[in-house]
């Protein structure tokens, strides 16, 4: 099982719409995903020790420098699939690579 | 396919605002103010929305899907200052500079905002993906005429029958 961290400002909308469109769009590519969704002003070190990627919406200063993969998500709120496979591609990139 | 929410659930004809505010400090403060007196949000709402908009912006760059299209916002905050789901849009009669929300060194000229009220996270219903999906389907020459609609009924009724 893939773990991926979502995360935005308030942690509500825009990497809750994230955490779904990943774990489905992976689902549909025959990948085992699960994701949460956080704050980034939440965000440990000692959190995302225990994630696979890294999905914020945009290019995040979290005071610390992640050790898993980091994918700019951000495109995939427009829910315009020229936009999102990109995201998409990374995302499988990186699972391909763990394994 | 995640469920929706109605358009009658999601916008209420006397949330939906027009203001001729000049920044974005002066809308929010605006705005909460109405809310608040609604008790639809917290006395805490406008400074996390003002404080909240600085540190993770909310613009959307709509050039991306019709070079026609103005720029909107989706201010939001985290769910304990909000005491509803609820979408709150505010036509900018006078357009305001945001930051990206996806590209956040980057500013935009923005003319309508999607403000979202949402207190259940966890809940089923995405509502900005709702916003995006009004934005993204709707056809390019009713979404151009909506934009520049000017009044709150002439926008409920709008979103009443195309959201």
């Amino acid at each position: 099982m893939i773990k991926i961290l979502a995360a935005c400002g308030a942690g509500v909308n825009s990497s809750h719409q994230i955490k779904d469109a990943l774990e489905t769009e992976m689902g549909n590519r025959g990948y085992e995903v699960t994701a949460d969704a956080v704050m980034v002003k939440d965000i440990t070190e000692e959190m995302m020790a225990h994630y696979d990627i890294f999905t914020p919406i945009a290019a995040t200063d979290l005071g610390f420098d992640p050790k898993i993969p980091v994918i700019d998500a951000g495109p995939i709120l427009y829910r315009m699939p020229a936009m999102a496979e990109p995201v998409y591609d990374q995302v499988e990139e990186a699972i391909k690579a763990m394994k | 396919m995640q469920p929706k929410l109605s358009t009658t659930t999601l916008f209420q004809p006397e949330t939906i605002y027009t203001s001729t505010a000049t920044s974005q400090v002066e809308v929010f403060k605006e705005i909460a103010q109405k809310l608040y007196q609604r008790n639809l949000v917290t006395a805490s709402f406008v400074n996390n929305l003002i404080d909240r908009e600085i540190h993770y912006p909310t613009g959307m760059d709509l050039s991306v899907i019709s070079s026609h299209y103005p720029n909107i916002a989706i201010p939001h905050t985290e769910c304990e200052f909000v005491k509803t789901r609820r979408i709150i849009p505010v036509k900018l009669i006078n357009p305001l500079t945001f930051h990206s929300m996806i590209a956040p060194a980057s500013t935009l000229e923005v003319h309508f905002l999607f403000m979202i009220l949402n207190d259940d996270p966890e809940g089923q219903v995405n509502v900005l993906a709702q916003i995006m999906d009004f934005i993204s389907q709707t056809p390019s020459d009713q979404l151009e005429h909506f934009f520049k609609l000017t009044t709150p009924n002439e926008i409920y009724q709008f979103l009443n029958q195309n959201f």
